[in-house]
C-alpha cells in the first residue's frame, strides 16, 4: 500500500504545482505586446512569409482572423517531434527527440493502462479475456511502452553524454541540470530492466494502474515492489512525476504560455473593448522605481507618471 | 585574458573579461581581406580612468566606478532592489509575464547561439553568447531573491555578486541589438533579448544608469525640445523649408509639406534624423504623398515631429511618456491615423508595444508608412518609369518592421514593380539579420563604441550586402534599400567604415527615395551615385 500512496501523494504535488504554475499564469496583469513574427495562426497567405493583418491599409476596420488551424498545423509537428529543434539544433535533435517521444509514449502507456482498468472496473464483456478489445488494448500497451522505453533510453543517455561532452552544453550545466537528466534515466532505465527481466508484456503495469485506481486492490498475483527494480520503477516514475513542474522541466506544458500569450499574442486592442478595461487597471497600479527621472514615490500611479515630464525636465 | 568563460566569470577579477584579438573576427572577403587583421582601438586612458571598463574592448555606458566600499555595496543594494521590482506587477506589469516565463523555462539548449549575429562575427566571445547574460541574471535572482537562494545556489548554479558583476552586467547589456533572432528560433519561446532589454530597464528605471545618447540625449531631450536631435519645432519647420526648396529642383514643381493641418486624413511621423542626415528622404514623402492627393500634415508640437522613442530600448516609464504624447499629439489634430515614416523602432514602439498603453480617445488607428506607400504605388495614381532605377537594388528589412510587425510585403511588392535590378538578400524577411545598429547601437558614438558596432555587430550585414551582389562587377553602383532610420545609419557607417563606395560601389538610402527616383516627370533625379548631395 505504501507505494499507491507514495503515487497518489506524487500525483497530488504534480496536480497542485502544475494547478499553482497554470494559475499564476492566468492571473499575471495584461502586459505589453511582445510578438515575433510569423505568427502561426494568421491566414495562410500572411503566414506563408510571415506577414501581418497589419499589413494591410486601414487593418483597423478589418475583423481580426486567426486560424486554428495554422495553429494546430505548426503546433502538433513541434509538440510531437520537435520540428524547432529539427530546423535550428538538428545534433541536439537526435538526442532531445527521442527523449521527448519517449516520455510521451510513456504518459500514452498509461493513458491506455488507465482505459484497461476502466473498461475491466465497468466490467465491459469486451474486455474479458480473450476478447478482441482486450488483445487490442494489450497489443498497443505493450507497443507503446516499450518504444517508449526504448527511445526514452536512448534520449536520456543520448542527452546526458551530449550534457557531459558537448562543452557548450556543459559550461552551462548546474548540478541541478544533470541531477534532472539523471534522474529521467534512472526512471526509464529502471522500467527497461523490469520489463525485460520478466514482464515483457506489462502485466506490472497494468496491475499497478488496476491497484491505483481500486485503492490497492489487486488484479491478480501481482504485487508492486516485488522485486528491487520494481520498486526502483514505481518510485522514480511516481516521483518524477511529482518532480517536472517544479522543474524548468515543466516547458512541456508551460510552453504554451510562451507560445500563445507573448510569442503569438498579437490581440490588437480595439477601443471599447475588454483589453482596454484591463490596460486602465494597469495604470492604476504604483510604481516604486528609484530612478530620479522615474519621480515614483509609491503613491503615484503609472498613468500620473506617464502623463508628467521626466524629473530632469523640471 | 581570453580562456573559456563561464556564467559565473563575470565576477571575477579582471582587466578585460573577453579580448578580440586582430584575425578573430568572420573574415571578410576580396577586397576588404585588410581589415580581417585588424582590431579595435585601445580605450584612451585618461578618458577610462574612473569608470568601469572591465568588460571586452569597448564602452557603451562608461559608469562610474564607485569611490568607497560603503558606496559599493549601496550599489548592490540598489541593484537587488530593482531585480526584485523586475518581477512585481506594480513595477513590471508591462513584461511581468514574458520575463518570469523566459526566466524560468530555458533548457540551456544553445540553439539560441547559432541565431546571434554578434555572438558569431565575435569569432563566438563567450560573453556575447545570448544565454551568457541571461544565465547571469538568473543566477543572481535565484541565489539572492529565492527563498533558500544561498543554499540552493550551490546546485542551480553559483555567481558571486559585487559591484564588478553589476557593472559588466549593465555593460553587457548593450552588447545586444534587441534583434531577437534568438527567440524566433528558441524551440521552447524563451526570449533572450527580452531579458537583455529587462536588464536594461532595471538599470534606467531604479539606478538611472543608461548610455547618454539615448537617455540624456535621447529620451529626455526628445520630451524637452521635442526632439532627440536637439531640434525644437522652429528649426523642425525651417528644415522643412529647406527640404521644399531642394525637392522644387527636382520635381520642377513647388512641393509643400504641411503643418499642423486639423482634421487631415494622415498625420506623417518621421524620425526627425532624417530632416538632418536624409532630408531627400522627407522630400520623397512630400513629393509621393502631394503627387497622389493625399490628406495630410505633420506636426511642429514638441516631440510630434519625431518619431522616435527610445524608451522602447531601455525603459518603460519614458516609453510611454512618448507613446502618450505622440497619440495625444494626433487626437488634438484630429487625424484619421498616424502613419509611420521609414523608422522601424518607431513603428514598433507606436504600433505595437504602445497598442496596450492607448485607450479611449488616445487609441488612433497606426499604420506603417510601408503599407501607405504599397497602396498609393498600386493604385495607379502615379506614373512610373521603372527603367530609372535600372540598378542592382537589395532591401535590408529592420527587425522592427519584419520580425516585430510581419510587415513584409508591401516593401517588395513596391520594389517588384519600381526596382527592376531588385534581390533579396540570404536570408531576409522575418529571418533577416539585424545591421548591427539595433536598440540604440546606430546613435551610440562614445569611446570606441562605433567601431566595435562597424567590426563586430554590423559585420554580418556587411557581409550580407556583399553576398547580395556578389555577381555585380565592382564599379556598377549598387543600392542599398533601408527602410529605417537607424538601419541606414548603420550601413552609412559600415560603408564609410570599409571604403565600401570606393571598392563596391555601395550606395544606401530609404524606399520613398527609390519611388521619386522612378516617378515621371521628375526634372532631375533624387538618386545620384557619387555626387554630394546640396544640404552636405
Amino acid at each position: 500500500m505504501g507505494f499507491y500512496i507514495l503515487t497518489y501523494l506524487c500525483i497530488a504535488v504534480f496536480i497542485g504545482a502544475t494547478g499553482c504554475l497554470i494559475y499564476r499564469q492566468l492571473n499575471l496583469p495584461l502586459h505589453v505586446r511582445w510578438e515575433i513574427y510569423p505568427v502561426r495562426h494568421e491566414t495562410t497567405a500572411k503566414l506563408a512569409y510571415g506577414g501581418s493583418y497589419m499589413e494591410e491599409v486601414n487593418w483597423w476596420n478589418n475583423p481580426y482572423k486567426s486560424s486554428r488551424f495554422n495553429e494546430l498545423k505548426y503546433m502538433v509537428p513541434e509538440i510531437l517531434f520537435l520540428r524547432g529543434l529539427w530546423k535550428e539544433n538538428r545534433s541536439l535533435w537526435r538526442v532531445s527527440f527521442p527523449l521527448h517521444f519517449g516520455l510521451y509514449l510513456m504518459i500514452s502507456t498509461f493513458g491506455l493502462l488507465l482505459l484497461h482498468t476502466c473498461l475491466t472496473l465497468w466490467g465491459f464483456s469486451a474486455i474479458a479475456a480473450g476478447g478482441a478489445v482486450n488483445f487490442l488494448l494489450s497489443v498497443l500497451i505493450v507497443s507503446a511502452g516499450w518504444s517508449g522505453l526504448i527511445l526514452g533510453n536512448i534520449g536520456s543517455l543520448g542527452m546526458l553524454y551530449r550534457r557531459l561532452t558537448d562543452r557548450e552544453l556543459r559550461d552551462y550545466s548546474s548540478f541541478a541540470d544533470y541531477f534532472n537528466i539523471l534522474f529521467i534515466c534512472l526512471f526509464f532505465l529502471s522500467a527497461f530492466v523490469a520489463c525485460l527481466s520478466g514482464d515483457p508484456f506489462l502485466e506490472g503495469a497494468k496491475a499497478y494502474t488496476f491497484g491505483l485506481l481500486t485503492a490497492g486492490s489487486s488484479l491478480n498475483r501481482y504485487a508492486p515492489g516485488q522485486n528491487v527494480i520494481g520498486m526502483v520503477t514505481i518510485v522514480s516514475a511516481s516521483l518524477l512525476v511529482a518532480y517536472i513542474p517544479l522543474t524548468q522541466m515543466s516547458h512541456m506544458f508551460m510552453k504554451y504560455f510562451l507560445y500563445h500569450n507573448v510569442k503569438w499574442d498579437d490581440l490588437p486592442n480595439r477601443p471599447g473593448g475588454q483589453m482596454e478595461v484591463a490596460i486602465k487597471n494597469n495604470f492604476k497600479l504604483k510604481p516604486t522605481w528609484q530612478a530620479k527621472h522615474i519621480g515614483a514615490n509609491g503613491q503615484k500611479s503609472w498613468h500620473d507618471i506617464a502623463s508628467s515630464a521626466p524629473k530632469e525636465m523640471k | 585574458m581570453n580562456r573559456r568563460l563561464k556564467p559565473s566569470d563575470i565576477a571575477s577579477v579582471s582587466d578585460c573579461l573577453c579580448h578580440i584579438g586582430p584575425g578573430e573576427l568572420t573574415p571578410l572577403p576580396s577586397p576588404y581581406e585588410d581589415f580581417n587583421q585588424i582590431a579595435l582601438s585601445p580605450l584612451k586612458p585618461e578618458k577610462i580612468k574612473n569608470i568601469e571598463t572591465s568588460l571586452d574592448d569597448t564602452v557603451a555606458i562608461g559608469i562610474p566606478k564607485p569611490a568607497t566600499k560603503e558606496e559599493d555595496e549601496a550599489l548592490v543594494r540598489q541593484f537587488l532592489s530593482g531585480l526584485k521590482k523586475l518581477f512585481e506587477k506594480e513595477n513590471n506589469w508591462t513584461f511581468l509575464q514574458p520575463l518570469m516565463l523566459s526566466m524560468e523555462h530555458c533548457a540551456k539548449c544553445q540553439t539560441c547561439s547559432n541565431a546571434c549575429p554578434v555572438f558569431e562575427m565575435s569569432g563566438r566571445k563567450e560573453i556575447y553568447r545570448p544565454i551568457f547574460r541571461s544565465e547571469v541574471l538568473r543566477r543572481i535572482y535565484r541565489k539572492y531573491l529565492k527563498l533558500g537562494g544561498k543554499i540552493t545556489a550551490k546546485l542551480t548554479g553559483d555567481l558571486d555578486l559585487n559591484w564588478t558583476t553589476i557593472a559588466r552586467l549593465a555593460e553587457l547589456s548593450y552588447r545586444c541589438t534587441l534583434c531577437r533572432r534568438c527567440a524566433a528560433v528558441c524551440p521552447i519561446g524563451v526570449d533572450n533579448g527580452l531579458i537583455n532589454h529587462e536588464i536594461r530597464k532595471l538599470f534606467s528605471q531604479e539606478m538611472g544608469i543608461a548610455p547618454k545618447e539615448i537617455h540624456e540625449k535621447g529620451s529626455v531631450q526628445h520630451l524637452r525640445v521635442g526632439s532627440s536631435t536637439g531640434m525644437n519645432p522652429m528649426a523642425a519647420k525651417d528644415s522643412a523649408e529647406f527640404i521644399q526648396e531642394e525637392m522644387e529642383e527636382i520635381t520642377g514643381y513647388k512641393v509643400d509639406i504641411p503643418w499642423d493641418v486639423e482634421g487631415a486624413d494622415i498625420l506623417l511621423l518621421h524620425n526627425a534624423g532624417e530632416m538632418l542626415a536624409w532630408p531627400e528622404n522627407v522630400g520623397a514623402f512630400a513629393i509621393i504623398f502631394q503627387a497622389a492627393g493625399i490628406s495630410w500634415t505633420m506636426s511642429s508640437e514638441a516631440a510630434g515631429y519625431d518619431a522616435v522613442n527610445y524608451g522602447l530600448w531601455y525603459d518603460d516609464v519614458q516609453f510611454s511618456r512618448v507613446a502618450i504624447k505622440h497619440a495625444d499629439i494626433a487626437r488634438r489634430l484630429k487625424v484619421k491615423k498616424i502613419v509611420i515614416g521609414e523608422c522601424g523602432h518607431a513603428h514598433k514602439a507606436l504600433t505595437v508595444i504602445a497598442d496596450r498603453l492607448l485607450t479611449g480617445d488616445l487609441n488612433i488607428p497606426r499604420e506603417s508608412a510601408m503599407v501607405t506607400l504599397e497602396d498609393i504605388v498600386m493604385s495607379g495614381k502615379l506614373k512610373f518609369d521603372p527603367g530609372k532605377n535600372n540598378f542592382p537594388v537589395t532591401l535590408h528589412d529592420p527587425c522592427n518592421v519584419v520580425r516585430a510587425m510581419g510587415i513584409v510585403e508591401p516593401q517588395r511588392n513596391i520594389l517588384r514593380k519600381i526596382a527592376p535590378q531588385f534581390r533579396e538578400m540570404t536570408p531576409h524577411g522575418v529571418e533577416n539579420y539585424c545591421c548591427g545598429g539595433g536598440s540604440g547601437f546606430a546613435i551610440m558614438s562614445g569611446y570606441n563604441f562605433a567601431e566595435w558596432r562597424n567590426l563586430v555587430s554590423s559585420r554580418k550585414k556587411f557581409l550580407q550586402i556583399l553576398e547580395a551582389f556578389h555577381d555585380e562587377p565592382q564599379e556598377v553602383p549598387k543600392y542599398v534599400c533601408a527602410p529605417c532610420s537607424n538601419c541606414k545609419g548603420s550601413i552609412r557607417d559600415i560603408i564609410n567604415y570599409y571604403h565600401a563606395e570606393e571598392r563596391s560601389s555601395l550606395y544606401y538610402g530609404g524606399l520613398v527615395e527609390l519611388i521619386v527616383n522612378a516617378l515621371d516627370g521628375m526634372k532631375k533625379p533624387i538618386i545620384r551615385f557619387g555626387d554630394k548631395p546640396s544640404w552636405e
